[in-house]
């Protein structure tokens, strides 16, 4: 049978750094395939050549046994290939039907606006989807803007659906739907391609994987006949385990947050009377799918965002949500954000720059009219060295140049500097591969263990179920529901689907 | 008090027509995430080209007109390829456009004796019989072809921007460009035509004060026009029929000041030519105050687009 | 569900294949300094390269060209440079300690008004003995550039409006100010032009001769001041981190607020005193055009400079010399002064393209047969 997508040999680097090095992929009409790795292993790199997108250095693209060269995304949309991305591509000021006209366009625009309805209405209905082709795209759930890429592509003729990570922003429950749609879809003929990193869908949904690591192909499986054991073992190469934890018998308050109410910028609300405490020596996960207020919690407990109402009580500082930036708060309260390049690290500075930002304020590296520089690069090198922070030829170059996972080593070297009583981490194993991921755990339990109230948000439930004592489920700006060690991940998705 | 308002008012539209047409070229080229900074430039490359189009090519100032708006548009190029092509900061280069295009302005004005030569340029018409009704058809009626003209831009724009697949494709590039173009379509092609049709109106603005209100060039001669064109398109949230509201507004303001010396009131003279700059201010206060910020403009806005940038 | 309407037009048959290279452009990480150096020292020697060619349609042949910049170097003209040298480093000054903190301040041409208004007032109301009258007029005229820039910074700051806009109009409301004052309360009554009456001697900045004056000094003195602030004192280090990264710097306490306060105030009062250097030692007397022509020179040494201010003191230096050769060129040569500001659009426009190729690789993809 020849293959709906065959990709072979493709190279792809930017500027000098390779992301895919001779990787391959078939994928046949029929069967959902999953291209399955850990973050950074270039399964979307791989996609988004197949869509278009990159242009590849070496390699061949074929479909349904043709070889092809792609120019652009119109050129691959031409050839049935339809990719839903991870960073969904819509006008959000748009309504459905504008952004589906735009990607598929007609000669005229209202005649084509009609069309492009009824045929919305008719593919949606075809799927199971509920969708009005004039709302606008920004009021509609993550889940229901995800619907409308997939309407988007299908519309388009794609007979090649590559969907990648598309159950990162979904509910438990809502991924079983999506992923249920897609073995439909494959029956009738189409080829789906899943870009996942996680085991267990692979397992249920997929007809066959492909496993990359480092920017190469390293296997093809069939899943049904592989362990997850063996499957673990070819996407990561070693796997880490993190010590048991001690039971946690402080009882202070360290961090209180009380009816905590923000609002964005459009007037919505971001979070409504959110309530929650975390003792000290205690890691406390937020749940949840990402767009209930996870952001704009972590931007009031960072002083990013001033709440419109409620309080951030922390030990030793008071309430914190009105109050300036002071030295004792930056020291106080450590901050992990999602965004490193917008919050914690500024790229275009060096690393000793980055570093010393926390410390400067309190005299530490000179008096106001003379930078104390020797003693910045000192602290600097220690805290690299303590840290384990890889790559840094010199404390002088732009942090930029960093990995990752050796970017978040620094966030959390300089953090962590000034002995923190709160640490708050959004998302902060996001983009790490695994090794580096398993360093950050290791250092929130350190945190722990050292006495601190630490804020785990994170829209990965495994790592929240791994690493937290107790665990608050966050859906639309509230805290609806606690739960503590060993935690029922069913309950849990329970209470993030029942206040949807 | 009847006459000295209906002088006032059958002298705004005039007034307003530069910062109508100015505004709705920086609304065109803004739609499609180009922050366009090059008004009072290329308005003074369109005032310099329809003088000496009318001093060269037998004083018809239709032609003239029309020439303007071509020679903004080639020379809006430029700054397209600064912008689009090279991915130069757009404040950067919008204001060196400013710069460039006062220089060679003033420059050729100065070297081919165009400058302050006196042109009888575009008079007004009469809408007979309507122009005889007593105040309103002096006000409405008796006004020269292009403030008609204008009216009739801002019908076919607002259709062309909201109801046509061009339009459509140009918005799509000023919110997200990323989406644009995976949905296969080209940003620069697009932000450089946005970008040459929107110069051709800020053409025809600087056009109108040259050939039809003052009647010569002198270098110069827009005055920070252009700015308060800038700040109009915020105002008006980048919508058209608001930018004409503004237009009018400023229109009025203007309009006053040589009234108001005519009425026999006395007034320190320059600081009543200060007035229009504090009123833009004044504008841009009350903006600033009622609007919450980054929620009306367009989405992808001075930012320069790279299909392959990795994050 | 493939008998969904497909309605795209021209159907999904696969194109025969051909061999399709293309360019691709990529952001760099990292282009080391030298490289970086190259590539705006090409930009700056392209655009110099068009000025000459328009120099040349303009009249005036490259070796009449060099001739004239050699003879700048004489002793007249020499001096010349160097008295125009100090409004110069001074507006790229208050130019780039702004813009180095993204605060686009173009309201220079308002601010130096300002300072010279401020100052002219101070010989008015004669404020302070004739010793100090100087020092007094200088400290008024940085006071007068600052309120005005920190009228535009408040605009931004209190009700959120681009201070571009903001800081350009209000360069004309300071030029009506300037009018209303120059041919009302404090014009000449000997004359009929828009000018006050002469300054007091000692209310003019001194000549040490050799070109060495007054303003020179002051000049040179404000920028060692600036270079020890940027590079040297904790405030330059909170203005890189504010720069690079203001969400960061709110997060982590820096004093933004402060500091951006503090450069709107210096800014202005650089610009200020530019304009009192031209008013108390060339001009004599309050005039209106004193500041013609200074916001562009100072935007455009601000980004040659890359808003450095030990690096503006020698790109001033070189405007200087720009803006002398084309007085020249205006009085023997006919060419009107317009041209200068031509020029100066032009090399910052080649320079802010090199930036294109500093930030991102071409490169030039062939793209195999199967």
């Amino acid at each position: 049978m020849i293959p709906a997508l065959a990709l072979k040999g493709i190279r792809k680097s930017f500027d000098g750094v390779v992301v895919l090095d001779d990787a391959e992929f078939s994928g046949y009409a029929g069967e959902v395939h999953a291209l399955l790795g850990e973050n950074g292993a270039g399964k979307s790199s791989l996609m988004n050549v197949a869509a278009g997108l990159y242009a590849p250095e070496a390699g061949s693209i074929a479909v349904n046994g043709e070889t092809v060269s792609l120019s652009g995304p119109s050129e691959a949309q031409a050839l049935g290939i339809g990719m839903v991305h991870q960073h969904f591509k819509l006008v959000m000021r748009f309504t459905v039907a504008e952004n589906i006209l735009m990607a598929n366009p007609q000669s005229h625009y209202r005649s084509g606006i009609n069309q492009i309805r009824a045929a919305i209405e008719k593919q949606s209905a075809e799927l199971g989807f509920a969708i009005d082709p004039d709302h606008t795209v920004r009021t509609l759930t993550l889940a229901q803007q995800q619907q409308v890429e997939i309407v988007k592509v299908l519309i388009g003729g794609a007979k090649i659906l590559i969907l990648d990570e598309p159950t990162a922003v979904l509910t438990d429950a809502e991924a079983e739907s999506l992923l249920t749609m897609t073995r439909r879809l494959a029956q009738s003929g189409t080829a789906v391609v899943l870009i996942t990193h996680k085991l267990h869908e692979v397992k249920r949904y997929a007809d066959a994987v492909t496993i990359m690591r480092r920017g190469k192909t390293v296997a093809t499986l069939d899943p049904s006949t592989a362990t997850a054991a063996e499957l673990t073992q070819l996407t990561v190469g070693e796997t880490e385990t993190l010590p048991a934890q001690t039971q946690n018998t402080d009882t202070r308050l360290r961090l209180n947050v009380g009816a905590l109410t923000c609002t964005r910028a459009d007037g919505s609300t971001a979070l409504n009377k959110a309530t929650f405490f975390v003792r000290a020596g205690e890691i406390y996960g937020i749940a949840g799918v990402s767009g209930n207020g996870q952001a704009e919690l972590a931007e009031a407990l960072m002083g990013a965002r001033e709440p419109t109402q409620g309080e951030i009580w922390v030990e030793d500082l008071g309430d914190i949500a009105h109050a300036p930036m002071t030295g004792a708060r930056t020291a106080a309260v450590a901050v992990i954000p999602a965004d490193r390049y917008t919050y914690a690290l500024a790229g275009s500075l060096s690393i000793a720059d980055n570093f010393a930002v926390a410390d400067i304020g309190s005299g530490r590296y000179g008096s106001l009219g003379l930078v104390d520089r020797n003693t910045m690069q000192r602290d600097t090198a220690k805290a690299i060295a303590d840290y384990d922070v890889q790559g840094v030829r010199s404390t002088r170059q732009r942090a930029a140049l960093l990995s990752g996972g050796n970017a978040q080593k620094l966030v959390i070297a300089r953090e962590f500097s000034r002995s923190p009583s709160v640490v708050v981490a959004h998302s902060p194993s996001r983009g790490l591969d695994a090794r580096a991921c398993s360093a950050v755990h290791q250092r929130l339990l350190s945190a722990r263990e050292r006495g601190a109230a630490v804020v785990l948000i994170s829209e990965d439930l495994d790592e929240v179920l791994t690493l937290s004592d107790r665990i608050g489920v966050m859906t639309r700006g509230q805290i609806v529901g606690e739960f503590s060690r060993p935690a029922d991940r069913q309950a849990i998705g329970r209470a993030m689907v029942d206040h949807a | 008090m009847i006459p000295f308002l209906t002088n006032w008012f059958a002298d705004v539209p005039g007034t307003a027509v530069p910062y109508a047409l100015g505004a709705l070229g920086l609304i065109i080229c803004e739609r499609s995430g180009v922050l366009n900074l090059t008004a009072e430039g290329l308005m003074l490359v369109g005032a310099l080209a329809g003088v000496a189009s009318y001093l060269e090519f037998g004083g018809h100032s239709g032609l003239s007109l029309v020439i303007a708006m071509i020679s903004a548009s080639a020379v809006s190029l430029l700054f397209a390829g600064l912008v689009v092509v090279l991915r130069v900061n757009q404040v950067i280069a919008g204001l060196s456009m400013v710069f460039f295009c006062q220089g060679l302005t003033g420059l050729l004005g100065i070297i081919t004796g165009w400058q302050n030569k006196r042109i009888t340029g575009l008079l007004p018409m009469t809408v007979w019989p309507l122009s005889e009704i007593p105040v309103v058809g002096k006000i409405f009626f008796m006004q020269d072809a292009v403030v008609y003209l204008t009216v009739v831009i801002y019908i076919v724009v607002n259709w062309w921007l909201f109801s046509t697949m061009m339009g459509l494709r140009i918005r799509a590039v000023g919110e997200n460009p990323a989406a644009a173009d995976a949905a296969g379509i080209s940003v620069s092609l697009y932000r450089v035509l946005a970008i040459v049709i929107g110069s051709s109106l800020l053409g025809l603005a600087g056009a109108y004060i040259s050939v039809v209100s003052v009647k010569l060039w002198v270098s110069g001669m827009t005055s920070g026009r252009g700015w308060i064109a800038v700040a109009l398109v915020v105002f008006a949230r980048w919508a058209p029929w608001p930018a004409l509201g503004g237009a009018l507004l400023f229109g009025c303001i203007e309009a006053l000041i040589p009234h108001i010396a005519a009425a026999g009131i006395r007034v320190p003279q320059y600081l009543v030519m200060m007035t229009p700059y504090l009123a833009t201010i004044a504008v841009m206060i009350w903006v600033g105050a009622t609007q919450s910020v980054g929620t009306s403009e367009p989405g992808a806005l001075g930012q320069p687009h790279v299909r392959e940038e990795r994050r | 569900m493939h008998d969904v309407a497909i309605l795209k037009s021209g159907a999904s048959s696969p194109k025969p294949h051909r061999a399709r290279s293309r360019f691709v452009l990529d952001m760099r990480q990292s282009l080391p300094t030298w490289k970086q150096a190259l590539f705006l020292g090409g930009s700056l020697a392209i655009g110099l390269a068009i000025s000459v060619a328009i120099l040349a349609i303009a009249g005036i042949s490259p070796i009449q060209l060099a001739f004239e910049l050699a003879g700048v170097f004489n002793a007249t003209s020499l001096r010349g440079v160097l008295f125009q040298a100090a409004p110069m480093m001074l507006v790229g000054l208050a130019a780039s300690l702004a813009f180095r903190l993204g605060f686009w301040n173009l309201g220079l041409e308002g601010q130096m008004l300002l300072g010279g208004i401020f100052a002219e007032g101070v010989s008015i109301y004669e404020i302070g003995p004739p010793q100090t009258r100087l020092v007094v007029m200088g400290i008024a005229a940085a006071i007068g550039g600052s309120l005005w820039c920190l009228l535009g910074g408040l605009l931004k700051m209190r009700f959120r409006v681009n201070e571009i806009i903001a800081t350009l109009l209000l360069n004309y409301v300071a030029k009506y100010f300037l009018f209303h004052l120059l041919y009302g309360a404090w014009q000449d009554p000997k004359t009929a032009y828009p000018q006050s009456a002469p300054l007091r001697p000692f209310e003019r900045l001194f000549d040490l001769g050799f070109g060495v004056n007054g303003g020179l000094l002051t000049a040179i003195a404000a920028v060692a001041l600036a270079g020890w602030m940027v590079h040297l004192s904790r405030v330059g280090f909170y203005m890189r981190i504010i720069s690079a990264n203001p969400s960061m710097a709110k997060v982590l306490g820096v004093p933004i607020r402060a500091i951006t306060i503090w450069i709107v105030l210096i800014s202005g009062a650089c610009a200020g005193l530019a304009g009192f250097v031209n008013v108390a030692s060339q001009e004599g007397r309050l005039t209106d055009s004193y500041a013609d022509g200074y916001l562009f020179s100072g935007a455009l040494i601000a980004f040659l400079s890359r808003n450095d201010p030990l690096v503006v003191a020698i790109v001033g230096f070189l405007v200087a010399v720009l803006f002398i050769t084309g007085q020249t060129l205006q009085v023997f040569y006919q060419i009107p002064f317009t041209m200068v500001q031509l020029i100066e659009a032009i090399i910052v426009m080649s320079v802010a393209s090199s930036e294109f190729f500093i930030r991102h690789r071409i490169r030039w993809l062939r793209q195999e047969s199967a």
